[in-house]
């Protein structure tokens, strides 16, 4: 999600929110939607954001999906006003919400306490979990709320004098050349309009059930910082702590593309054996474990591992990958690396525990009934990917690094219901 | 003694108290634009007399001096400075702290700042180019890269842009700003007669910004301690830019970011600026004057732009620590006789202004204006901090009216930052909007979080000027164009 508040209204945003979504593109999530405001609120919506020329005004709020059957976004008009909503994932309740706000707001004054309030009433059921939410009125306020839940982060910058830039993953900000300026709590909200920044925090009885781990681990950019914390250290510090298990002698490691290169690096320089770049991918980015098509999925894992045969060819190679979920890509790896490239032993390190249960909370697709770790053993686990040994990290190697970088996280799809400590 | 306070703002305010405490037996004056309610308790409860008239009325001024026969008379702002107020009052035998028009050309015009600093090839001085013509910038601007767009006159601490281009992918939309931009200044300069530049490019720097003021009797230079400003509307630098929605200052002469190898180089620039100054001008500078100043990985310390007066609120910072007679200094200097005086200040504590506003400012002065509001003085005092009254007036009903601007500034101190800070945040609470209409403050400024960021930011731009300064490049840009050479231009873009 990304919401972009220009108090000039010189500027045209259009090409200042492509960017802005080309930054959240990699998590593997192509169609966007695009809603600025004119004479009403308007959105565009797409799966070519090269075209995306929308936000033609200085206010604008968007977001990445591949939803195609669950809502992320809507509009709700009532009595001439209007507001438009998007959703951090799939909400089942996203229009009761919007219909409720845009009442509150079209008639309300105190325009916090009315996005507060139509928080506030949401009646609970034990299957909800309201997502973060940016929030467009007609008015041109713009409101960024982060979920109680808090399982991603929102980062909230600025450019010069003239932007407040709200995203769900720093990198947005970097690339529209903005500052950085801090992290919203969980709870926590920012109300924008021409003439004032607030920041708010709803109080509710959920718990803050931590970060999705998978932030840290898979979903974000190398080169994000979430809650002041370089994703890439954490990542190489995972791995370091990795090289701890390896108890064979290899000859070089490596990172299975592209998320694995921290964590390969990290487990390089605990080890003592040289890391090399053993897979050059085809075409754009493509995130093959979120893929949910099982033919989409091989395509996309066939296309990011050529190998480079020179590094690899006749040695024994420490394989490192942040995470497993069915295992398709690793047993792919393996068979490229035994039939196409010849090599001599396979030892496979993953920097998470093993995922046993699938979310609880719709973040992550996983279907239990393909979860490797949570259907085989690790024996036949490692027959099956046709490894020489299989290691994973133990939740407390996780907990024990999410604790030295003040990191909270929810463990439920490790079985555990928090990892790591208070935030910091 | 009689001292005349020209002003009618939050500075003057801070003045009036300084000037209050003096053993000189103070009975203080003012003119002022609107009735002030600050100003006119400080005028009244000290035995003096308070008038509203326009303090850029040279005539009206002149008037009221004679009237008076002040012992010294303070300006406060720059304007009536620019409108030749402190000359004429000067012709008349009157004993004026503040800077000439001539001096004051200094703030007016950011060109004759610039071309200043470039003439004498003093540090700390950024590229520029300045336009008096439309279509003239508009060409230019069509190339221009990473740059600042500013009036060249000085507007109220308003109207800057800057415009951070570093993504050559966004170069073009933001090309495309800095030509309306350029066309709107132009027309919103239009109405300053007393200027020929219109506009003014500037090379953009990052890194913290602070103000160096001094004081001055146009020979000897009195430094007083470094204080920072936020020009952001809103929380974290967010939002347009203002006249300062507050500042920090101590612990002692500099900040918790600023090395006092740099506060010297600091007032080293400033103090050249000045000896350049009575070189083009051959009028002494009587008064304040301010550096805001950058730390920035070009130069190390850097001019953004100087004051030919006190900071505001810079100046408010200063209530609470100073120990000297602040009303004897500013004697001294009026009356050039400010040699080997020293200014006593309280080292051991700190001290935070927060400026509270009516939603509206700084860009929307039509609707900031005309709404009641309340100051609970004697909670604020409770909690051992000031308020300095700035844009507000009282009615005839006695009613507190805002003027557009930052209707007051809250002066706390602590002897560290989380004590003040604590109290200033307590403090700004006891400040009402009485009709409803909304206020706001920064709740950052002072924050450990915000300071702990510009710590951070320093030390990396200082790491940034040492390797320059040790490979002989401060202050140089090179730029390589294929076919054309190397030449020294920050100001060329991605667009060409």
């Amino acid at each position: 999600m990304l919401s972009i508040y220009a108090f000039d209204e010189l500027w045209n945003l259009a090409n200042t929110v492509r960017y802005g979504l080309m930054a959240l593109q990699h998590r593997g999530l192509q169609n966007y939607v695009v809603c600025s405001t004119g004479v009403d609120v308007e959105c565009v919506e797409g799966s070519d954001i090269d075209v995306a020329k929308s936000a033609s005004g200085h206010v604008a709020i968007a977001s990445i999906h591949n939803y195609e059957n669950e809502k992320t976004f809507t509009i709700q008009r009532s009595n001439e006003y209007s507001v438009v909503i998007v959703a951090e994932r799939p909400w089942r309740r996203i229009d009761d919400f919007a219909l409720d706000l845009v009442n509150m707001l079209k008639t309300s004054r105190n325009r916090v306490e009315a996005f507060t309030n139509a928080l506030s009433n949401l009646q609970r059921d034990s299957e909800d979990v309201v997502p973060s939410l940016m929030v467009l009125t007609k008015d041109k306020e713009v409101f960024v709320w982060r979920s109680h839940n808090g399982f991603s982060p929102i980062a909230l910058g600025s450019y010069g004098f003239d932007m407040a830039i709200a995203a769900s993953e720093s990198v947005a900000i970097d690339i529209l050349g903005g500052d950085l300026k801090k992290f919203l709590k969980p709870g926590e909200g920012i109300y924008i309009s021409r003439h004032m920044l607030k920041t708010f925090l709803v109080n509710q009885a959920d718990a803050y059930n931590g970060l999705c781990l998978f932030e840290f681990l898979y979903l974000s950019r190398h080169d994000a910082i979430i809650n002041n914390v370089s994703v890439y250290e954490f990542r190489k510090a995972l791995g370091y702590d990795l090289g701890e298990y390896l108890d064979k002698e290899v000859d070089v490691v490596v990172g299975v593309p592209e998320t694995a290169l921290p964590y390969a690096i990290g487990f390089s320089s605990r080890v003592g054996k040289p890391f090399e770049v053993a897979f050059v991918a085809t075409g754009g980015r493509r995130r093959s474990m979120l893929a949910s098509n099982p033919f989409e999925k091989i395509v996309a894992i066939h296309l990011k591992m050529n190998p480079i045969r020179s590094s690899l060819e006749g040695k024994k190679v420490a394989i490192v990958d942040d995470s497993m979920v069915t295992g398709s890509t690793i047993k792919t790896v393996s068979q490229i690396l035994r039939f196409r490239v010849g090599v001599r032993e396979i030892h496979l390190f993953i920097a998470s525990p093993p995922l046993i249960r699938s979310c609880p909370y719709n973040v992550m697709k996983l279907d239990m009934q393909n979860l490797l770790a949570a259907n085989l053993s690790k024996e036949l686990a490692k027959s099956y990917l046709e490894v020489d040994s299989l290691h994973w990290l133990s939740i407390e190697d996780v907990d024990r690094v999410a604790r030295m970088f003040g990191l909270r996280f929810c463990g439920r799809c490790l079985g555990v219901n928090v990892i790591g400590g208070e935030e910091k | 003694m009689k001292v005349l306070i020209i002003g009618s703002g939050g500075r003057e305010h801070a003045i009036a108290k300084l000037v209050r405490r003096s053993s000189l037996n103070p009975k203080i004056f003012v003119v002022m634009d609107y009735r002030n309610p600050g100003l006119e308790r400080e005028a009244v409860e000290t035995g003096g007399k308070w008038f509203v008239a326009s303090t850029t009325s040279v005539g009206k001024v002149l008037e009221i001096a004679n009237e008076l026969s002040p012992d010294l008379i303070v300006i406060g702002p720059e304007e009536p400075q620019f409108a030749g107020v402190s000359d004429a009052l000067r012709e008349k035998g009157f004993t004026v702290f503040g800077a000439s028009m001539r001096c004051a050309e200094i703030e007016k015009s950011k060109v004759f700042a610039r071309t200043v600093m470039w003439k004498y090839n003093i540090d700390g001085r950024l590229y520029f180019k300045a336009f008096r013509d439309v279509e003239e910038a508009r060409k230019f601007i069509e190339f221009a890269g990473d740059v600042v767009i500013k009036p060249a006159r000085q507007a109220g601490g308003k109207g800057v842009k800057v415009l951070k281009d570093t993504q050559a992918y966004l170069s073009k939309d933001r090309s495309e700003v800095k030509r309306s931009y350029v066309d709107k200044l132009f027309t919103e300069m239009s109405s300053y007669r007393d200027i020929d530049y219109k506009i003014i490019v500037e090379q953009r720097v990052e890194g913290v910004e602070y103000t160096a003021m001094v004081i001055t009797d146009g020979d000897y230079v009195l430094s007083l301690p470094l204080i920072q400003d936020h020009p952001h509307a809103f929380e974290y630098d967010i939002g347009p830019e203002t006249g300062g929605m507050g500042s920090i200052q101590g612990p002692g002469w500099v900040l918790p970011f600023i090395t006092f190898d740099e506060y010297r180089k600091t007032i080293e620039i400033v103090s050249k600026v000045l000896k350049a100054l009575y070189m083009e001008t051959k009028e002494p500078y009587i008064g304040a004057f301010a550096g805001q100043m950058m730390l920035t990985g070009v130069w190390g310390p850097t001019v953004i732009e100087f004051y030919s007066r006190f900071g505001d609120p810079e100046i408010s910072n200063l209530v609470p620590i100073v120990e000297s007679d602040f009303l004897e200094i500013l004697d001294r200097a009026a009356e050039k006789r400010l040699a080997g005086v020293k200014l006593e200040i309280n080292e051991d504590v700190v001290t935070i202004v927060k400026a509270i506003a009516p939603a509206g400012y700084p860009d929307d002065k039509k609707l900031a204006s005309n709404h009641t509001i309340y100051v609970d003085e004697n909670r604020i005092r409770e909690l051992s901090c000031e308020v300095l009254y700035a844009s507000v007036e009282l009615g005839s009903n006695n009613m507190m009216y805002t003027k557009g601007s930052r209707a007051f500034e809250i002066v706390c101190s602590g002897k560290d930052y989380e004590e003040a800070y604590r109290k200033s945040e307590n403090a700004v609470q006891f400040v009402e909007s009485l009709d409803g209409w909304p206020l706001f403050y920064r709740r950052d400024i002072g924050s450990r979080e915000l300071l702990e960021d510009r710590i951070r930011v320093a030390k990396r731009v200082r790491e940034v000027y040492m390797a320059r300064a040790s490979n002989g490049l401060l202050g140089k840009v090179l730029i390589w164009l294929p076919g054309e050479g190397v030449i020294e231009n920050p100001l060329i873009g991605f667009v060409r």
